[in-house]
């Protein structure tokens, strides 16, 4: 651009000033576009900690300094073979043989985001899991992450963190050849920001009363040609609605034919034939007969039982202030002076209509959210006076704005799913194919325990073993064998694309774990790449 | 180290013993659903080790991915095809580049960087585009890898590997794998040319892309989208003329913003920032490593597969959904029998009598199956229309006024051509 032409472009922005984003926000671009700064905030306070360097561990953790977390620790005592050298692509080939394998990978690791910080331990974590101060370093991390580890160190490990209700989650990753599963072990996980994509209620059967005194207040047979075609939807339904409930007791459209009467009442008032705004409105019919007012997702969290004390504590302390936000919530729709509905949402889908009708909507929108939103903190205040002086306001302000999105999940304890044969034949009866693998490589893990060198793991030994997991009286369908003949060839094999797709999957669910955006798995996650699926059982 | 004993031990490589103990348990013996042809050992290896040649179109989220991974699975003679050069906001996920390779090309790092971790890989890059190259460049390969974030180049490829088929020479066609991410969603597929459903068949599935009516954009713009799109698409041309807005120069896009804010702020519409004014002029799709790290590993796997036959590879589709849990779907993607590429037959449609070229035109541009920009129109006996070059545009423009069906008669056929794909769609009309 040269000097001259810009100068009447600057002229004619001089009230505005506004700076290009800084490098940090131009790295991260892509990024923040899903996550937003809040979700960044969260992955740079975040510390993982990764117990093995193994390939499919450093491709997970290369996803997860690429975006940016604060610190890892890599617990790792393993020297470099020429295995290792040959499937990792975060060593230094031939000259990482020999060497301890976290203290080779930490620094090409590192190399990928210089905000990152990084470190090897080179200890064997049953060292750590046998003295206090080591399981307090284990569950002082935000996530910990375990690839193959033998049996009885990640019972020990899981026991561990599922002990502490306050501790880090624990993804479990198991992996053999072309067949892999992981787990995400928490007890409970709270969403606002799940990113849904269903749009929220317009409350059109419930307006408000600007909204609905708008509505009334349409002059529609002597309006001008023009505002007549760009009266939003939302309008239209609200006053169609109005009328409609005043011929019919108060009641909305019901039958099929009522239905279609509505309909035809909208398009009843039509002037000119290409009013796309009455057409759209009959196309938006449905929100006057199929939005309920309260989402059934949502409504279903008001009697959630309280989670089952697993020690002296009870629910994570973390989810303190999202419980007594969800109670509150719970009061806003009983309570007889309020709309009966989760709060109003400010967002406004774009609709036919012009600039002036519809940035007045808008506004009437975002107003009144604002009111239904100190009604719902005058609540809160009143029902939980201590947290809500001590509660983050944004946190409070997103929870309200996202309330007909919200999402609680309740984990299990890694391995549970093995415990309990009844669920295991229902999930091989529903699941096979993904039940028949996860049941395979719980298999493989207790005959590795036996034999680490896998020298007995065949078929027929996985055989055994997953009957003596599931039990005798279940029928083994076709998938088992399917799925332990694939394990049998390649028992020890982490092969490098099985480690890239596990280290994208997992660093995933880590990043929805740690930014508590999107919604992460509960339960297995089984991986098959001979016939490319993915499955989720228990 | 119970496989150790088996490894091919080729010093020449660069291999060393043990190398390819995990790779190698697959490639030692069958699963049970592998299919018999699989040649278990030595001749496998050796087919992949020194004999495949591979093709990865893109070096850039997926390309980076795809590169690492196909080197670590044994993969030596790898090729590499990208036009484009580092941007900083690359960094977040393109992990073979680092600050002090901005402004580089993306295909000779990323080759750099994988030749110097994983040793006897020899990558060969091209900083250029996949139309500088011809039938005899891509019949060199075994496989082609495509990492691509355009539709157009996408359509491309895919055209020439459908056209390049000769059904006496089984080694002409080229099994094309492309993968393609958005957020936290992606997908891999696996497209034999001519056998499988191919990229053309499935137009229909991209999502459309957004686009604001000229009409709400100049006189009731509503969301903080309109006032950018105002602002790059009636501002910028009206203010320079025919100096060309390039998406990439931070002092164009800082002059898009300011304009669209304060159309913005003269229609009380909230919302525009810099970021979203970025987002919208260069359609920016977000992007994530973790996502492209699943689709790389899905491409490659395929590949691996198809390489060396140890198991089955994808019949077709794999699609992924990571927003809420892990979701998935594997399935087979029809082919389409009037697909343009592959199919044979042609396209029937049906028009109203009173259309002119230009609707019909229109309608080829906006249809989901179809999407051709900047067609030109013939019958078997005349041309109707043609965009280049400019004598026979003016000499047949003309015609744009004129109605269909006064040029071709009910159930004749229209050729459509365009320059940017190397196919031509027949199509049968029939009038209502």
């Amino acid at each position: 651009m040269s000097h001259t032409e810009s100068q009447d472009i600057e002229q004619a922005t001089t009230s505005i000033a506004p700076s290009q984003p800084d490098d940090k926000t131009r790295r991260y671009d892509r990024q923040l576009r899903i996550w937003a700064a809040s979700g960044q905030a969260a992955l740079e306070s975040s510390r993982i900690l990764l117990v093995s360097s193994s390939a499919t561990s450093t491709s997970i953790l290369k996803n997860l300094v690429l975006p940016g977390i604060g610190h890892f620790s890599i617990l790792d005592s393993t020297i470099t073979s020429p295995a290792d050298a040959g499937n990792n692509f975060f060593l230094n080939a031939k000259e990482s043989i020999g060497k301890p394998r976290a203290q080779e990978a930490v620094p090409l690791l590192r190399e990928l985001n210089e905000s990152v910080q990084g470190e090897a331990v080179l200890k064997d974590v049953n060292e750590l899991l046998s003295t206090d101060q080591g399981k307090d370093w284990i569950s002082g991390f935000s996530i910990v992450i375990a690839h193959n580890l033998d049996k009885g160190t990640l019972e020990q490990l899981s026991t561990l963190l599922w002990s502490n209700p306050n501790g880090p989650p624990l993804i479990t990753v198991r992996s053999a050849g072309f067949l892999a599963e992981f787990h995400i072990q928490y007890h409970e996980h709270c969403v606002s920001q799940s990113h849904s994509e269903t749009a929220p209620s317009l409350r059109i059967t419930r307006p408000f009363p600007a909204l609905l005194e708008w509505a009334r207040s349409l002059d529609l047979a002597n309006m001008d040609p023009t505002t007549h075609g760009h009266i939003p939807f939302v309008v239209i339904l609200v006053r169609l609605v109005d009328e409609w409930r005043k011929s019919h007791n108060g009641d909305l459209p019901k039958t099929a034919a009522e239905k279609k009467e509505f309909k035809n009442q909208i398009l009843a008032l039509k002037i000119k034939p290409d009013e796309e705004n009455f057409d759209e409105a009959e196309a938006q019919a449905w929100r006057v007969w199929s939005e309920p007012a309260i989402p059934s997702d949502v409504q279903s969290l008001f009697s959630l039982s309280p989670l089952p004390s697993t020690s002296d504590s009870s629910a994570p302390a973390r989810h303190t202030t999202f419980h007594a936000l969800l109670g509150t919530l719970a009061d806003f729709t009983k309570d007889p002076s309020g709309p009966g509905t989760l709060p109003l949402s400010a967002t406004l889908p774009d609709m036919k209509s012009d600039t002036e009708s519809y940035v007045k909507l808008q506004n009437l929108y975002r107003e009144w959210a604002e009111v239904e939103k100190t009604k719902f903190k005058e609540l809160f205040a009143k029902k939980h006076p201590e947290l809500a002086q001590t509660a983050n306001p944004e946190e409070v302000d997103t929870f309200v704005k996202n309330s007909h999105h919200l999402r609680v999940l309740r984990g299990k304890q890694w391995g549970a799913f093995d415990q309990n044969r009844e669920a295991l034949a229902d999930a091989l009866m529903m699941s096979p194919k993904e039940t028949a693998t996860h049941l395979g490589l719980s298999a493989l893990t207790n005959l590795l325990a036996k034999d680490p060198d896998a020298s007995n793991v065949t078929a027929e030994t996985l055989r055994t073993e997953v009957v003596s997991i599931i039990g005798e009286s279940v029928d083994l369908p076709e998938e088992v064998d399917a799925a332990l003949g694939e394990i049998a060839r390649a028992p020890t094999a982490d092969i490098p694309n099985m480690a890239a797709f596990l280290g994208g999957l997992v660093a995933q669910e880590a990043i929805k774990m740690i930014t508590e955006q999107y919604v992460p798995l509960n339960g297995y996650c089984i991986v098959d790449l001979v016939d490319s699926w993915t499955g989720v059982v228990g | 180290m119970a496989a150790a004993a088996v490894v091919n031990g080729n010093a020449s490589s660069g291999d060393w013993e043990g190398r390819y103990y995990h790779v190698d348990q697959i490639l030692d013996r069958p699963g049970p659903r592998t299919d018999p042809s699989f040649l278990a050992g030595d001749e496998v290896k050796d087919f992949l080790r020194t004999k495949c040649k591979i093709l990865v179109i893109g070096a850039g989220g997926l390309g980076c991915e795809i590169l690492a991974n196909l080197a670590l699975s044994g993969f030596k003679d790898i090729h590499v095809i990208d036009m484009d050069t580092i941007d900083i906001s690359n960094l977040n996920r393109q992990f073979l580049f680092r600050p002090k390779d901005v402004g580089k090309s993306k295909a000779i790092v990323a080759a750099e960087f994988i030749m110097n971790r994983v040793p006897g890989v020899k990558v060969t890059p091209y900083f250029g585009k996949i139309q500088d190259k011809d039938e005899d460049y891509y019949m060199q390969f075994n496989l082609v890898i495509c990492g691509l974030d355009s539709v157009e180049a996408r359509r491309w490829i895919n055209a020439t590997l459908v056209n390049m088929v000769d059904p006496e020479n089984p080694e002409s066609l080229k099994p094309l794998i492309d993968g393609g991410t958005e957020g936290f969603k992606g997908q891999a597929r696996v497209i034999l040319p001519t056998v499988t459903s191919c990229y053309e068949c499935s137009l229909d599935m991209l999502n459309k892309p957004t686009a604001f009516p000229i009409c709400t954009i100049a006189n009731t713009p509503r969301l903080p989208e309109h006032c950018i799109e105002w602002a790059s698409v009636l501002e910028w041309p009206r203010v320079h003329g025919d100096k060309k807005m390039d998406t990439d120069n931070p002092e164009h896009i800082q002059w898009l913003y300011q304009v669209a804010l304060r159309r913005a702020q003269e229609f009380k519409i909230e919302g525009v920032t810099y970021s979203l004014t970025q987002g919208v002029v260069k359609n920016i799709i977000p992007a994530i490593a973790s996502t492209n790290a699943i689709i790389a590993a899905s491409c490659c796997n395929e590949a691996f597969k198809i390489a060396t036959s140890s198991a089955a590879y994808l019949n077709n589709y794999f699609m992924l959904i990571g927003t809420d849990g892990v979701y998935s779907y594997t399935f087979e993607h029809e082919k389409r029998d009037d697909c343009p590429v592959c199919g044979g037959e042609s396209l029937d449609i049906t028009i109203s009598k009173e259309w002119t070229v230009d609707r019909l035109i229109e309608m080829l541009v906006e249809r989901q199956d179809i999407q051709i920009k900047k067609p030109s129109l013939s019958t078997p006996g005349k041309q109707i229309y043609f965009q280049a070059p400019p004598q026979l545009e003016e000499a047949t423009r003309p015609n744009l006024e004129k109605k269909v069906s006064e040029l071709v008669p009910d159930g004749g056929e229209i050729t459509v051509t365009a320059t940017t794909l190397p196919f031509s769609l027949s199509l049968r009309v029939k009038y209502t």
